[in-house]
């Protein structure tokens, strides 16, 4: 088992008062909360920082480490002979799932082994679950069925807090959103003393798509026109998520200009949302001579003027 | 096959139970506009699922980061608008890669 060095964990100094040890907590805590924090493994960061402050705010517990540190320096660790594990202590709502490092059991014991007695005892309902499921746009359509997998907490023979992989076919209704929750009803982690069990919560998440943008219910496809195109209008066969259709740009189109094509964007409460045709004007890599020449008679024949907003001012 | 629910409301209750978080605390959370779940009495609030994660997410910042409920509602604000901002200048950016050559 690996050595972990609380005090390093902090950013502090092995002498540091309690008033610093708090301090340094404190400003962790706050950066790596999973709730907080974006950064990658804030939640890993986050049980370590707990840990690390569990033990070096009581002064008990830290002269105990401090024993253990002066014996086990260096790498891998093994409790010292003849150590007894100080078990029974309870936790006073530190990290809430309570599952600390088998490093800090080692040396202080089970956390809370007191605590999970209790709890059986009395009847208490399991934990909700949230996790997130990946819908491409397609799939919002119609109702659909997934296979999901998670994992759900559970305590083991030996009162010790473990995941167990769980999978799932669901229906996931149609019309569903970024970020929605959808409940699966006693999906969740079990209960105790014939509790119930909690819920599960599929976060929804959509996942980007190669051709559409999503802006709120709508989407939004980029359409590439070459300049005459734009200039002359046309028609042509445009991808929506359910089938093509065909789109007639009018004449003298600008770049940046949205279309719109109704009911082809994502589903909602009141039907579907519109799809937005964004035109985008594009030059050809090459050009013949026989093309500059029209160019050159379009540039002669033209008084047009595109910079002039310039010469106002 | 497990069929998932979109629509689902807790009541005041409820959402105590299930967060394991006492009345007075969810009224306090309530009267500080973090969560609105409509009506004047606790009896007549409806919290739905999106309401019970804020609950949830209020309630471990406030006691794993030690910050009182005002300063809660602040974070939880500011939180929602850095997530908002987020959203959206990642599908602005991804638009205007596909706009520009």
């Amino acid at each position: 088992m690996e050595f972990k060095d609380y005090y390093k964990i902090l950013g502090v100094s092995e002498d540091a008062d309690a008033k610093a040890i708090k301090t340094a907590y404190r400003k962790l805590a706050r950066k790596y909360h999973p709730d907080v924090s974006s950064e990658h493994e804030a939640e890993e960061r986050f049980k370590e920082v707990t840990e690390a402050y569990e033990v070096l705010k009581d002064p008990d517990k830290r002269a105990e480490y401090d024993e253990v540190k002066r014996y086990g320096q260096g790498g891998q660790f093994r409790p010292p002979p003849g150590w007894e594990a100080s078990g029974g202590f309870s936790g006073d709502g530190g990290f809430q799932q309570g599952d600390f490092s088998d490093f800090f059991e080692s040396i202080f014991g089970g956390r809370g082994g007191g605590f999970r007695q209790e709890s059986r005892a009395y009847r208490s309902r399991g934990q909700d679950i949230e996790t997130q499921l990946p819908i491409f746009l397609e799939d919002t359509l119609s109702e659909e069925q997934k296979t999901i997998e998670f994992e759900l907490p559970d305590i083991d023979e030996r009162g010790r807090q473990v995941y167990k992989r769980k999978s799932l076919k669901v229906r996931i209704p149609a019309g569903v959103r970024d970020g929605e929750r959808i409940r699966l009803k006693g999906q969740g982690a079990p209960g105790f003393g014939g509790g119930e069990k909690g819920d599960l919560y599929l976060v929804i998440r959509l996942v980007p798509h190669p051709l559409f943008d999503v802006e709120g219910h709508n989407l939004i496809i980029t359409v590439p026109l070459a300049p005459w195109e734009a200039a002359l209008g046309t028609k042509l066969t445009l991808p929506t998520l359910d089938g093509s259709i065909r789109l007639s740009v009018p004449p003298n189109s600008q770049a940046g200009q949205r279309l719109r094509i109704k009911g082809r964007g994502l589903p909602t409460r009141a039907g579907r949302a519109d799809l937005f045709a964004l035109l985008k004007v594009v030059m050809p890599d090459h050009m013949d001579d026989n093309q500059r020449k029209h160019w050159q008679e379009l540039s002669q024949s033209s008084s047009f003027d595109p910079r002039q907003e310039w010469s106002k001012s | 096959m497990t069929v998932g629910e979109r629509t689902v409301t807790f009541s005041f209750e409820q959402v105590c139970l299930v967060v394991e978080l006492p009345q007075p605390e969810l009224e306090h959370i309530v009267e500080l506009g973090i969560v609105e779940p409509g009506g004047n009495t606790p009896e007549s609030w409806e919290f739905d699922a999106d309401m019970l994660a804020m609950i949830r997410r209020a309630s471990r910042l406030h006691q794993q980061l030690e910050v009182d409920w005002p300063g809660i509602a602040l974070a939880m604000q500011l939180l929602d608008q850095v997530e908002q901002l987020q959203l959206e200048n990642r599908q602005l950016r991804q638009r205007l890669d596909r706009f520009l050559l």
